[in-house]
């Protein structure tokens, strides 16, 4: 268990810092003061668990391979973004984009996530405990977005496949939604994602699996085509 | 005698109908098609040395072509033989065998190549001497292991063909292999974000640059690209953003797919763009500490030496390294028909099915494109394009390539004159000053 303070240090030396603990063979490292700096964390790409004791800003834990980093504050926009795997965990809320562009790995806010959670994702998992902010899902390519929560406007909009749940209110859907029926493998899938990733004490006030509506494509905007004319005119 | 309206000629007229019948705009590959009569680099000519300056002998004295990207921050710069570099095409709009004949080129001159808007092509490292990789808004085949095999990494804002917008891949070229690459369905019609999933603006980007300087331990350099709009503002920003290297994409930059009117209605032209990019740098104090590369439309060392001498650092090609690829050669007559097209007419990209098999995902099209053959004629074209640069130099007086100045040259128009700044030929005066 090692540690790494940030007061006085530059976000170059504060990550060389994390990086060498890594190196040596310490595979959980505290980093304190994290004062909402950005970059936090970038690009580990070994299986070592990174608790940042407070905030922090933009992109923290991003382009990881591999590892896992908690944050017991809030995160800043781009958390995790363009991660392959590992796991991204924020006690508090995160900023825009949060898993922006994730090809696997989870990314799991217990709070609430500002807009575009899981923009562009093409893989992993992208589980929002609270509420999320507008156009959340945006072009989402692939993997799986759960908001407990309520959704904001634009939800899902213009996606290719991944899919999306929702356990509260979505104020509006995206262009080229569908909300399909749940199931059984759905249902089984988030609860076992929620028992998973979310602390009890948290979990047991979402809904449960059944209660969750599910959005996927409706692929109208997949193709060029002058059938859907009137969608075409929206989405562009 | 039969008159034709001076307004709907007989294209306005076909696109009228073909709007009226498909109720879309048109989608094409290559670039603006427009006839040129905006100011370019032909209205530029070299004034070699005679009494007043010295030229140096063509076969005999030095005359270094050595570039040198990335002085600002990165631990390791890039070091080139040669100013002029190949620009991000993705594989995907480009086969297989196009990247890696690419690649090997560059390579072989002692220059470099770039990925693009799908991420890096394994055959495409294993061939590079010298790798920049894109980070572009719709991270296609996003992958941090390639980015740190990477000799730079390029932040992409924009194209100079569609500046402000996405980019395109339309289903037959999103083969089974290109959407597994960039996690799509197989045979959608791609279309990319225009704007970055994780910031905004300029005060954002600052924090993103460090990101990519993190992610990269500092080790290279940082480019940011642009397509040419306001560029004297852009430009600021992206130095002030920490870019290392800006790459400044003008309005007669190449596509493999763009919404037509973008290519023909946006944008500032490349002479327009090097001469804003350059008093842009100027302005803040970091020319010469921010390297500048322009594209668009570059077609040989003439336009590259003109562009070094208004203020380049180095060029990148496009369109033109697909032609030394064979793009638009008569050959495949009957291919170019089938797709509405004829060699030199060819703009048909977006098809996915070029007969000379360069911007296509058909196994037997890419077939016709032998890599090796592919290298050699594009690193012919490196050579002669870097011979014809030192050339003019050399007539200039100049034992560097990066010597020449505008100084070098008087502009043959009045606006010419008035966009570069040079005096006007057979005047001593800049147009407008
Ligand atoms: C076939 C083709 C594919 C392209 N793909 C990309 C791309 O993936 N990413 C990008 O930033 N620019 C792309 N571009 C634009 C080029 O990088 C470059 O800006 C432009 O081609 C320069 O102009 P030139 O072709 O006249 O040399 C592409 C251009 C072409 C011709
Ligand atoms: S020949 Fe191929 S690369 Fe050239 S314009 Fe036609 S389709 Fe595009």
């Amino acid at each position: 268990m090692a540690e790494v303070t940030c007061e006085g240090r530059s976000i170059r030396e504060i990550n060389v810092a994390i990086k060498s603990h890594i190196r040596g063979g310490d595979n959980e490292i505290t980093v304190r003061n994290p004062g909402g700096r950005h970059n936090l964390g970038v690009a580990i790409l070994e299986p070592a668990h990174v608790t940042i004791e407070g905030s922090a800003g933009y992109y923290c834990g991003a382009l990881a391979d591999g590892s896992t980093v908690e944050v017991t504050g809030s995160a800043g926009w781009g958390l995790a973004e363009s991660m392959l795997n590992g796991t991204a965990i924020v006690h508090g809320s995160a900023g825009n984009g949060a898993g922006a562009a994730i090809r696997g790995g989870a990314v799991i806010v217990y709070g609430d996530a500002a807009a575009r959670a899981g923009v562009s994702m093409k893989g992993g998992l992208v589980l929002i405990g609270g509420d999320c902010g507008y156009m959340a899902g945006f072009m989402g390519q692939k993997g799986a977005l759960i908001v407990c929560g309520d959704a904001g406007d634009a939800f899902a909009d213009s996606m290719y496949a991944t899919v999306c749940y929702v356990g509260g209110k979505i104020a509006g859907l995206g262009n080229d939604t569908v909300i399909e029926a749940l199931s059984s493998a759905d249902v089984e899938f988030l609860d076992a994602t929620l028992e998973r990733y979310l602390p009890f004490e948290i979990r047991k006030t979402k809904p449960s699996g059944k209660n969750f509506k599910k959005i996927v494509s409706g692929r109208r905007l997949w193709n060029f085509n002058q059938r859907d004319r009137k969608i075409w005119q929206e989405a562009l | 005698m039969l008159e034709t309206s001076g307004t709907f000629q007989p294209g306005v007229i076909e696109e009228i109908q073909r709007k009226a019948a498909t109720g879309l705009y048109a989608i094409r590959g290559y670039g603006t098609l427009r006839e040129r009569r905006w100011a370019t680099f032909d209205d530029l000519t070299f004034l070699p040395c005679s009494l007043t300056r010295i030229p140096l002998e063509g076969y005999r004295e030095k005359c270094s072509t050595k570039t040198v990207l990335g002085t600002r921050h990165a631990k390791k710069p890039i070091e080139l033989d040669i100013p002029i570099m190949i620009t991000g095409m993705s594989w995907g709009a480009l086969s297989l065998n196009a990247k890696t004949a690419l690649a090997k080129g560059a390579a072989l001159a002692g220059s470099s190549n770039t990925t693009g808007d799908g991420g890096m092509l394994r055959a495409e490292r294993d061939a590079s001497r010298c790798l920049i990789y894109e980070v572009l808004p719709s991270r296609y085949g996003i992958n941090i292991h390639d980015m740190r095999e990477a000799d730079g990494i390029e932040l992409t804002i924009g194209q100079g063909a569609k500046p402000g917008t996405g980019g395109l891949l339309l289903g037959s070229k999103v083969s089974d292999v290109i959407a597994h690459q960039r996690d799509l369905p197989i045979g959608v019609d791609q279309r990319s974000p225009a704007r970055h999933p994780d910031f905004l603006g300029p005060d954002d980007m600052v924090i993103k640059v460090e990101e990519l300087r993190e992610a990269t331990d500092g080790q290279v350099p940082i480019f940011v690209k642009m397509g040419a709009s306001r560029v004297f503002d852009d430009v600021k920003l992206a130095a002030k953003a920490g870019a290392d290297v800006i790459v400044v994409d003008g309005m007669e930059g190449g596509t493999a797919a763009s919404p037509a009117i973008l290519q023909e209605h946006t944008g500032l032209p490349t002479l327009a763009a090097v001469c804003e990019a350059r008093r842009a740098l100027e302005d803040i104090g970091v020319y010469g500490e921010v390297q500048l590369i322009i594209a668009g439309g570059i077609r040989d060392g003439v336009d590259a030496a003109k562009a070094i001498a208004l203020g380049a650092d180095a060029i990148y090609i496009g369109t033109a390294a697909l032609i030394a690829l064979n793009c638009n050669r008569a050959m495949y007559e009957i291919d170019y028909h089938a797709i509405g097209a004829a060699p030199y007419h060819c703009h048909h990209c977006h098809t996915g099915r070029c007969p000379v098999g360069i911007t296509t995902q058909n196994p037997e099209l890419m077939k016709r494109l032998d890599i090796d053959e592919g290298a050699e004629r594009v690193l012919n074209l490196l050579r002669a394009m870097t011979l014809e640069i030192q050339m003019l130099a050399r007539a200039c007086g100049k034992s560097d390539i990066h010597h020449l100045e505008p100084e070098d040259m008087a502009a043959l128009t009045a606006e010419a004159s008035m966009i570069c700044g040079i005096p006007l030929a057979g005047t001593r005066k800049v147009f407008g000053s």
